[in-house]
């Protein structure tokens, strides 16, 4: 920090310069205003969020809210809204996997896979997202068959237009599974804390991962199958013109998930193999001399040493995500952005739709960094608690 | 003396690094058998059954691999879109210009062309940015005057990327400076909202609000390009990536420093001119290559808002009716274009981290 001697001298005065300055930028964007509400007073508008309640008369490729075109502008905008927060949730999990899987194979003592994992952080590095989703949408526009001959993959239906998954039918009577599952999830904690009890005091490990999950699946499955919860699974199948049954998702967001799972991948790649080299050899063959078998030594020592060298950097990595998933307006589908685009062109306002789009975003990407933080500091302390 | 003998190598060294453990072996597989089917699928759609540039079209639609006489007939039209055809001079000479400086600038940040000083660089982009604009939109000496709607491709591209961020660097150093300091606290609470707000939002954003809300603000009857706008948009937009990087290298700074200058007589503005920022800009000179790289590749994305840059004019030229089975060897001309630049910047970064370990050690 660069200290102002004169002002510690002096002791505090008002900052005049930079409420001057600030004054006169503050000024200048008001002439700004002025000058919207002149140009749009002159096209017989007036600003204001009035036309959220207005018919919004487009149709959206999808959407997980109820939506018809006669909805209002204000549901549009939530309906964008929740479109981008799946896309950024699923390629957020799919860019995770791939980039820690990359950066794992980029440390093997392999070749090949070394090549193949540099290689790909290398290309994906030094292309603009934007063509790598161009190129992806012109690859499955025409390289996936149409509807009628639709790739089977399983249940899993894929075409050039949408991708067809099984789902299951919601019902009124699948809220009685609440109960199970919240009594599963108190006995899960209660296993945890026993389990780390006994370690505490005695050094013994049980068993948690596999006693937790059991929990959390056997017992709310086995409710059901004994109340009867009615669990119909709806599975996708080709009527006379498209796929029914099932969720519909379309190429579109399949296309833009790829995209953003393979771009960040790339960087989240370079960041897990910078966090495993930056381990100190010293530190794997101090604990192989100490007789850890190979798997501890990943366990307890070079894996939490990771962890937080590689956080930071990932917390980074899923808020840039967040906000790249604005690219999807590029091949149409259906997010905040895209959607806002539309808005605008339809009501040509483009200030007060600017404002809310970019608050949107703003309070999207600070909730997740707020979160993530908060998630790494928990985790810090606990580590400086358990001294490792 | 004679130098110490290589040790002997190890008979199962090979054998060791490709399969030494199951999943060794496992990974080794997978990626030599991918590796093998992506080189043959590039190798077989770019020569084998590609068509060569000496025969027609027509031969083209026949096959399913790449078509080299798309280039012929058509990479005068990507690099330069609509531009007059007569006039193409222009913009291949400001693509060229502005291509030149930068690689100078590359150059000389990683230590060579030490001939050239800081002051010459400042002095020849304030030459060559008005320049560039004067070629484009002629108008003067005999040059026929060119409509901003009608710059077109790479010179767009250039222009969006290398005099953005030529222009957002000075600002950006500046909102640097002023969240750094602490002599006018309302100077830095003003930097830092800025800063994180742009930050916190998708550049699409700031490119929406430049075409769509910029021209609004403007007094009736006055017109800006959309060309322009965005240029602005993205000037203010780069500058607040700059000022995070810049404030880095500032931070980075032993109090020392400052103290040392203020107790050898410098002021305020001597001290930061003089000692503070030259070290500062030298240590964050790797971040900011870094943030270059990303502000450069993200210019294509102008693409959303119908400006034609390299991208753009790349989905034109397989746009018109009977080009849409071309879009793969379109986007490869923009691919091989961005992969050769982003390395020519990439090698930039590499220099300048293995300067500065060597510089620190």
């Amino acid at each position: 920090m660069m200290q102002d001697f004169r002002s510690q001298i002096d002791g505090k005065r008002p900052d005049w310069l930079g409420i001057g300055v600030v004054g006169l930028v503050l000024a200048g964007v008001g002439v700004l205003i002025v000058n919207i509400f002149v140009n749009m007073q002159a096209a017989g508008m007036t600003p204001g969020y009035g036309f959220l309640a207005q018919t919004a008369g487009f149709d959206l490729s999808e959407s997980l809210i109820p939506y018809t075109a006669g909805d209002s502008y204000g549901r549009v905008i939530v309906a964008g809204l929740l479109n981008t927060i799946l896309l950024a949730v699923v390629s957020l999990m799919l860019a995770t996997f791939v980039g820690v899987m990359m950066g794992l194979v980029s440390v093997t003592p392999s070749p090949a896979g070394r090549m193949v994992a540099t290689l790909y952080v290398e290309l994906f590095r030094n292309l603009p997202k934007i063509l790598v989703l161009l190129v992806l949408y012109v690859l499955a526009v025409r390289g996936l068959p149409p509807s009628r001959e639709a790739l089977s993959l399983g249940p899993v239906y894929l075409s050039n237009r949408s991708i067809y998954i099984p789902t299951i039918v919601p019902d009124a009577g699948q809220v009685w599974l609440l109960a199970p599952l919240a009594a599963s999830a108190l006995a899960a904690v209660w296993w945890v804390r026993r389990a780390r009890r006994i370690k505490a005091a005695t050094g013994r490990e049980s068993p948690v991962a596999i006693i937790v999950i059991a929990l959390l699946l056997c017992v709310p499955l086995g409710f059901a199958l004994l109340a009867d919860v009615p669990l119909e699974i709806s599975a996708p199948s080709f009527e006379r013109f498209d796929y029914e049954g099932g969720a519909r998702l379309s190429v579109q967001f399949l296309v833009v998930m790829l995209t953003l799972g393979l771009y960040h991948g790339a960087q989240i790649a370079e960041v897990v193999r910078g966090g495993i080299l930056a381990v100190p050899s010293g530190q794997v063959e101090g604990a192989l001399a100490l007789g850890l078998s190979r798997g501890h030594v990943t366990r307890f020592v070079v894996l939490p040493q990771v962890l937080r060298i590689v956080i930071p950097p990932m917390i980074n990595q899923f808020v840039n995500l967040i906000k790249n998933t604005s690219i999807a307006i590029a091949v149409g589908y259906s997010d905040l952005m895209s959607v806002s685009g539309t808005i605008i062109n339809q009501t040509f306002r483009p200030l007060e739709m600017m404002l809310v789009t970019m608050g949107l975003y703003l309070g999207l990407s600070l909730i997740a960094s707020t979160l993530m933080n908060r998630l790494n500091d928990t985790l810090r302390s606990r580590g400086a608690r358990r001294g490792s | 003396m004679i130098p110490a003998s290589p040790p002997p190598a190890r008979q199962n060294d090979v054998w060791q690094r490709w399969a030494g453990t199951p999943v060794t072996a496992l990974i080794s597989a997978l990626s030599a058998a991918f590796a093998i089917w992506a080189a043959w699928a590039v190798l077989d759609w770019a020569v084998l059954s590609a068509t060569l540039p000496h025969r027609p079209m027509q031969a083209c639609a026949e096959t399913d691999g790449a078509c080299w006489r798309f280039y012929v007939e058509k990479s005068r039209f990507m690099l330069f879109g609509t531009y007059p055809y007569a006039e193409h001079w222009r913009p291949a000479l400001v693509s060229l210009l502005l291509l030149a400086l930068s690689g100078i600038v590359g150059l000389r940040i990683t230590g060579r062309l030490r001939v050239i000083g800081p002051r010459v660089l400042v002095a020849l982009w304030i030459l060559v940015i008005p320049l560039a604009f004067a070629l484009m939109g002629g108008g003067w000496a005999g040059l026929a005057p060119v409509d901003m709607s009608r710059w077109n491709g790479l010179p767009v591209l250039l222009i969006l990327s290398v005099i953005a961020i030529a222009l957002a660097f000075p600002l950006g150093v500046m909102l640097a400076v002023l969240r750094y300091q602490d002599r006018w606290p309302v100077l830095r609470r003003a930097a830092t909202v800025y800063i994180e707000a742009v930050r916190g939002v998708p550049m699409v954003t700031v490119l929406f609000v430049g075409v769509f809300v910029l021209p609004l603000t403007l007094p009736p009857d006055t017109r800006i390009s959309p060309v322009l706008a965005t240029l602005i948009a993205l000037v203010f937009f780069h500058a607040s990536y700059f000022a995070e990087d810049v404030r880095g290298g500032l931070q980075s700074l032993p109090d020392t420093q400052a103290e040392a200058a203020h107790s050898l007589g410098l002021n305020w503005g001597q001290a930061m001119r003089l000692v503070l920022l030259p070290q500062a800009l030298s240590r964050s000179l790797p971040a900011l290559v870094n943030s270059v790289i990303g502000a450069y590749k993200d210019t294509s994305l102008v693409v959303v808002l119908g400006i034609h840059d390299l991208t753009s004019t790349a989905r034109m030229a397989f746009s018109e009716p009977g080009w849409g089975q071309y879009a793969l060897e379109a986007y490869a001309f923009v691919g091989i274009w961005f992969l050769l630049s982003c390395a020519f910047l990439s090698w930039v970064g590499r220099e300048l981290h293995r300067g500065q370990s060597g510089r620190n050690h």
